[in-house]
């Protein structure tokens, strides 16, 4: 059945077929490729004609200076710092959210679906705003608790889980209410170990969003120091952009570790963004 | 019995619920909420803040730079089209079965990863008077002068619809990939066995079937238009002039770079009014498209 399959979809011939992807993969990956190359070639020109692409040669002289006078640690502290509270955040009220709406049959249960599925349909280009005045009057400026809280709960994680927690049998909650331990002993020490791929694929795409947040940070964060790297490299390009192969080398150093972990997880995370269809 | 077993499940289903839920009042709804009577206010840094009823509006309608910035991100709309055709043959090409196809697939999502700060500052270099950009094509003989891409007012848009379509594209490829992969090939080979062409089978089974698939991706792609706005910030702050001033960034500029708060609501009230009515829109133009796949 699938050779079928195969034989209509397959390119024209394996020639034609690699030529095309291998295009599309200079197109797509070029200026990662670029960029690197430039970094790794201190005191060459970069806005020279022709300019390079691959590097003649290699020197690590970029990325040593830009460590020195730029304060990686702080910002890479920073930005896993609050990555990690947003991770933590939206996977623990994504579960606590998601599994009645899975398991529980209880009062309301239609409004909350309704009220869930509004939220994801009316658009709102005044969050930002509003957003910033909420966090202005809890006092939170200034604060990774008003970088985070914003982006802490988030209708499709909620809808994740509850997909993940409907795969979960009942009878599980049942047993557990037999030994007479409480609800909340039963999600946390029975419901929570089933539930772990859903727990995966949120923390890796929450993840990567914080790691990549720029603009909300710099509205709350009063002080550069704060930022997290992205916000930073924002800011750094301003005041280095007479020295290009820093930048180049800063702008490695942030891209670096998310495509790392990207190549490692692609799999759960391929899971996730399907997800977003079906769900 | 039963009653108060429903009554014990609604108290913690309710108490499971409350955090998440309370959070999402306050990020999500109210923001909705309160935008609408702050809207009809004067709420700034400076002076009282009072009810001005629709002066904000009728401020909005005669602000010229809010008329340029909706057109821009009207204008932009124009990227959608591309991204769709470009997603959905990329992902025709991936939905191969050749060897290493998904070495191929991984190196096309990597720009949806990273971040747009990086993707935008590294394309704004390449894309430089003395850049790759301007190398590369004027090699191929496209173009036979240097142009200044991100510098000049007549082109600044479409390259910043062509980075967010760049780094887009991946994401894109993927979701059409879902939706290819989830035709039964049984389709397949009833046309082959009818003699269909290669061209013939993708336009009368792939296309249709895909459908549902195209407008959710339509869909999206339209509403992160008309928002688009970090490439924005990142690469021209809306200049050369007011070239690429765009709808979400002269409200940012309105409500978090001048404080006004109630003006910038009224700004985000008629954009949020626009995308409802684009989506509506892309819903009527996908009922139009005829056959129903399923």
């Amino acid at each position: 059945m699938n050779d079928m399959k195969r034989a209509v979809l397959k390119p024209v011939s394996y020639t034609a077929g690699y030529l095309m992807l291998a295009l599309l993969a200079i197109f797509m990956m070029g200026p990662f490729l670029w960029l690197l190359s430039v970094s790794l070639m201190p005191g060459k020109n970069i806005f020279s004609f022709p300019p390079a692409i691959f590097p003649t040669f290699i020197d690590f002289k970029n990325y040593a200076e830009v460590w020195e006078f730029i304060d990686f640690p702080r910002y890479i502290g920073n930005t896993v710092l609050i990555a990690v509270c947003g991770v933590l955040a939206n996977i623990i009220l994504a579960c606590l959210t998601g599994y009645p709406l899975a398991m529980f049959r209880f009062k309301g249960r239609s409004f909350v679906f309704g009220f869930l599925i509004a939220t994801m349909i009316i658009p709102s280009s005044t969050a930002l705003i509003v957003h910033y005045l909420t966090i202005r009057a809890f006092g939170l400026l200034g604060t990774y608790a008003g970088v985070v809280l914003p982006s802490a709960a988030a209708v499709f994680n909620i809808f994740l889980m509850r997909q993940t927690f409907m795969g979960v049998p009942g009878e599980i909650r049942d047993s557990g209410k037999i030994d007479g331990a409480s609800e909340f002993l039963i999600w946390r020490r029975l419901m929570l170990p089933m539930v772990k791929p859903g727990i995966a694929v949120i923390g890796l795409l929450e993840m990567m969003s914080y790691w990549n947040s720029f603009l909300w940070p710099i509205v709350v964060l009063d002080d550069p120091a704060k930022y997290p790297l992205a916000s930073a490299l924002t800011y750094l390009n301003g005041q280095f952009s007479y020295n290009f192969g820093w930048i180049a080398a800063g702008t490695i150093i942030s891209v670096l570790p998310i495509i790392l972990v990207f190549l490692f997880t692609q799999r759960y995370y391929m899971e996730g963004i399907s997800g977003a269809v079906k769900g | 019995m039963r009653f108060k077993r429903l009554h014990s499940d609604t108290f913690s289903a309710w108490s499971f619920m409350a955090p998440g839920l309370i959070l999402l009042a306050i990020f999500v709804v109210w923001p909705i909420v309160y935008s609408i009577p702050l809207s009809f206010t004067n709420y700034s840094v400076i002076g009282e803040t009072k009810y001005v009823g629709i002066d904000n509006f009728v401020r909005a309608f005669k602000d010229h730079n809010f008329l340029i910035s909706l057109w821009n991100s009207l204008l932009y709309v124009i990227v959608v089209p591309f991204i769709q055709v470009f997603s959905i043959l990329m992902a025709i090409l991936v939905n191969s079965r050749l060897p290493g196809i998904s070495a191929f697939r991984t190196a096309y999502y990597i720009p949806v990863v990273t971040s747009m700060v990086a993707v935008a500052l590294m394309w704004s270099w390449m894309l430089s008077n003395n850049g790759l950009v301007n190398y590369v094509l004027m090699e191929l003989g496209i173009i036979h002068e240097k142009v200044g891409w991100l510098s000049s007012s007549d082109t600044a848009l479409y390259v910043l619809m062509f980075i967010t379509m760049w780094k887009g594209l991946g994401y894109y490829m993927m979701l059409y990939l879902a939706g290819l992969q989830a035709i039964p090939s049984d389709l397949y080979e009833a046309a082959i066995v009818d003699g269909g062409t290669r061209f013939q089978i993708i336009r009368k089974i792939t296309i249709p079937l895909l459908k549902p698939y195209v407008f959710f991706c339509s869909l999206i792609s339209v509403m992160g238009a008309v928002r688009v706005f970090d490439e924005v910030f990142v690469l021209t702050k809306g200049g050369p002039g007011t070239s690429t001033l765009t709808s979400s960034l002269y409200i940012y500029q309105e409500g978090i770079g001048e404080f006004n708060f109630g003006y910038a609501s009224a700004l985000g009230l008629i954009v949020s009014i626009l995308i409802a009515l684009l989506s509506i829109a892309v819903f009527k133009f996908n009922q139009k498209g005829g056959v129903n796949p399923y």
